[in-house]
């Protein structure tokens, strides 16, 4: 690499890393991340159970048009809100009175298999309320139907029994399962978000970064400076490279904090557990007493680490380049936004799909997606998690990715060299035609 | 062999001819001033000298090589629309300015601390640029171009936004690289700067050289046209000869008067009237070159 490409890179990184807003972030970044995953937790959490606050404890009456059901939805019934036994009459005044919130009318032909419980409110927004009170209903109804039908107790824990359909990859040998455990699927899923959502979002970040670069350089008019020093070449690679080792170390220093983290906290909480009450061996790895109680620790490869540094690397100097040659075309920031609708579009449906890949990751969508370069790295990565991609589809993905960044560069460059040093350009698929052909 | 020659050097953007055939000498040891409107080409030209643009034809040759990568680490350039990293300290942009020239980073430390305290801004190292002044950036400005120690230097508009002391400073510093024999291209708008500094001048309008050639050379092609009379007495006859039309009476002032000569009037005579006149004693009889400005836009105003 040529010298002053060089001393670009280094002049991009260090004026980057040195500031206070990259040291702050890159510490910050794994705290607020965690305490966003565990603030939607707990909001989702409260707005079911409504059970944190007082002001959200609701006054509900219970109209039993059976005679029979009553009593029994009271003992089912665990939840914090206060149910009371009420004539129909009487809790239709109170609740326009403002004595009651909401009443459910159950009707006497729910006994013979016609007809639902109905849940009546003023406001409407009672969701949590009415999925726990269907359960409470359901349950007391199977119990009052079994009793009157004389079912022995054998017969109703047959009724009352769940399958849960366990994972077990296998490894290479075909023995060794690679991870086992009841929630290994859903670890797996949660995985395959985060690695996606980080490739994404790494991507728009350190691709927004170059923008920004390119832009203050040409409104500051420093760029004049350089390129009479530099050829424009040299000055797009260093900046994208630059740039790109930037992300690499921020993200890097977050899997590192956010992976150490988890094994820490698991170390930690997997001291204070007695295997005993689990019955499991004492003897067992840390994985396996922490699977016991539904904590999951990534099972986290080389391989996988690999893929997801080439694949980050690729998608990030694909859409690098393609956002230099955006920053060069306009003046300013708000300009570029509409120029970065059609560069992001595919990047944006790669993250629409990431739902229905985790559900199928191999459908044909799925391997379409994580082998077209444009939209590859995200889908790639969840599929990785999801141990579902044979390596001849990893391999041509990442020989596609390499192409495509070759034109990508190529495309971006002749756009650079053109624009960089001109202001107000008029941008239409002619001209940009034109600084291809190097018109 | 020690200058820089542009030989027959054509530019198209498209169907626009920025630069047409364009070919000129700028010289060690002396000032070429580089004078257009907007858009006659200066800009394009200098970036064609600095490797930044190539030609479609015609030659840039510095030192008797054409021009190239080469070349950049020999061209200081100061572009007209400059600026700097708003949130870089001073010391750091122009360390990477001087490296990107080829300046070793040690050997830039001394150097960016010897030109800071020479243009008054010892203190100003450790300061983000967007601390300084209008005036301080465009003495950093200054000091990246010069830092690495160029044989050619490129100035466009070096003067704009600076106050007339520092205006001087950096007058007497490109003064003292002439002295050492470096190649000066000087663009400017500002005619009587580029009267005052420069040696040559190279006059360009929509892309075509107007005018080129040693700065004295060049005013003795232009009549001298307007003549500065002093004296103490009165003169009868000025007015009549306005109405003539031999002359025009431009200014006049209490015992002087500022007069443009027209075609049928001969200086020599009028002095030989005025040496005749009684009661009239003649301090000052000043036949005036004619000044940059008035062949700029006589030469400009002709080719727009």
């Amino acid at each position: 690499m040529r010298r002053k490409s060089l001393l670009i890179i280094r002049s991009e990184f260090m004026r980057r890393v040195t500031s206070k807003t990259f040291i702050v972030t890159t510490l910050l970044g794994p705290v607020l991340f965690v305490g966003f995953i565990i603030a939607i937790g707990v909001i989702s959490l409260t707005s079911i159970e409504d059970d944190l606050f007082e002001d959200q404890i609701h006054r509900i009456a219970i109209i039993d048009q059976t005679g029979v059901l009553s009593d029994l939805v009271l003992s089912h019934y665990i939840g914090a809100h206060s149910l009371i036994i009420e004539d129909h009459e009487t809790a239709l005044n109170e609740m326009f009175n403002g004595g009651l919130d909401a009443y459910i009318l159950i009707p006497e032909e729910v006994l013979f298999g016609n007809g639902d419980p109905v849940l009546y409110s003023k406001e409407g927004n009672f969701y949590g309320i009415q999925l726990a009170m269907q359960s409470v209903i359901d349950k007391s109804l199977k119990d009052y139907l079994l009793s009157e039908e004389n079912v022995p107790d054998h017969v109703r824990s047959i009724l009352n029994r769940s399958v849960f359909l366990d994972l077990i990859q296998l490894g290479e040998d075909q023995q060794e399962p690679i991870y086992e455990g009841e929630d290994v699927e859903f670890g797996y899923v949660m995985f395959g978000v985060i690695l996606g959502m980080m490739m994404y979002i790494g991507i728009m970040i350190y691709g927004t970064l170059i923008l920004y670069g390119v832009i203050e350089e040409r409104s500051t008019r420093v760029v004049e400076i350089i390129v009479s020093s530099v050829r424009p070449f040299d000055l797009l690679m260093g900046k994208v490279l630059g740039i790109g080792l930037v992300g690499f170390v921020q993200i890097a220093t977050w899997m590192v904090m956010i992976i150490g983290g988890m094994v820490l906290t698991s170390l930690v909480m997997a001291g204070f557990i007695d295997p005993m009450m689990y019955g499991i061996e004492v003897a067992n790895e840390t994985q396996e007493i922490l699977s016991s109680i539904n904590m999951f620790l990534p099972n986290v490869t080389p391989w996988m680490i690999l893929c997801f540094i080439l694949f980050f690397i690729g998608g990030y100097l694909l859409y690098g380049a393609l956002f230099a040659a955006v920053g060069s075309l306009v003046d300013s920031p708000q300009e570029s936004q509409t120029l970065l609708i059609p560069v992001m579009m595919p990047l944006i449906v790669s993250v629409t799909f990431l739902s229905s890949i985790l559900l199928n990751p191999n459908s044909h969508l799925a391997i379409g997606l994580s082998l077209f370069p444009l939209t590859s790295p995200a889908p790639m990565m969840v599929r990785l998690a999801l141990g579902a991609v044979p390596t001849w589809q990893i391999l041509l993905s990442l020989g596609l990715l390499v192409a495509s960044i070759f034109g990508s560069i190529w495309v971006s460059a002749r756009i650079y060299k053109a624009t960089v040093l001109t202001y107000d350009n008029k941008v239409s698929l002619k001209t940009i035609f034109g600084y291809l052909r190097g018109v | 062999m020690n200058s820089l020659i542009l030989k027959n050097v054509t530019k198209r953007f498209g169907d626009v001819v920025a630069v047409s055939d364009i070919s000129f000498k700028a010289r060690q040891g002396r000032i070429l001033g580089l004078l257009g409107p907007n858009g006659a080409g200066k800009t394009t030209i200098i970036r064609i000298v600095t490797s930044i643009l190539n030609q479609d034809s015609g030659d840039v040759r510095l030192h008797g090589r054409s021009v190239g990568l080469w070349s950049q680490e020999q061209i200081g350039y100061l572009p007209e629309e400059r600026g700097l990293y708003k949130k870089l300290k001073v010391n750091d942009q122009l360390q990477y300015f001087a490296e990107l020239k080829g300046v070793h980073r040690k050997e830039s430390k001394d150097l960016i601390k010897y030109w800071l305290d020479r243009l008054g801004l010892g203190e100003w190292g450790e300061r983000k640029a967007q601390d300084l002044s209008k005036g301080m950036q465009q003495k950093i400005q200054f000091i990246a171009t010069i830092l690495s120690d160029p044989r050619v230097i490129i100035l466009d508009e070096p003067f704009s936004g600076l106050d007339p002391v520092n205006a001087e400073l950096l007058s007497d510093i490109i003064a003292h690289f002439k002295q050492e024999g470096r190649i000066i291209l000087f663009a400017s708008h500002r005619m009587e700067q580029v009267e005052k500094v420069c040696d040559d001048i190279c006059l360009i309008a929509k892309g075509q050289l107007i005018l080129s050639g040693d700065l004295i050379e060049v005013k003795r092609l232009f009549p001298r046209n307007k003549l500065a009379l002093e004296y103490a007495g009165n003169l009868p006859f000025l007015d009549s000869m306005e109405k003539r039309g031999e002359i025009q009476i431009l200014e006049r002032y209490e015992g002087g008067c500022l007069l443009g000569i027209n075609q049928p009037c001969k200086p020599k005579e009028l002095l030989n009237q005025l040496l005749k006149l009684e009661d009239f004693d003649l301090y000052r009889f000043d036949l005036l070159q004619p000044s940059l400005n008035e062949i700029f836009i006589r030469m400009v105003g002709e080719n727009i």
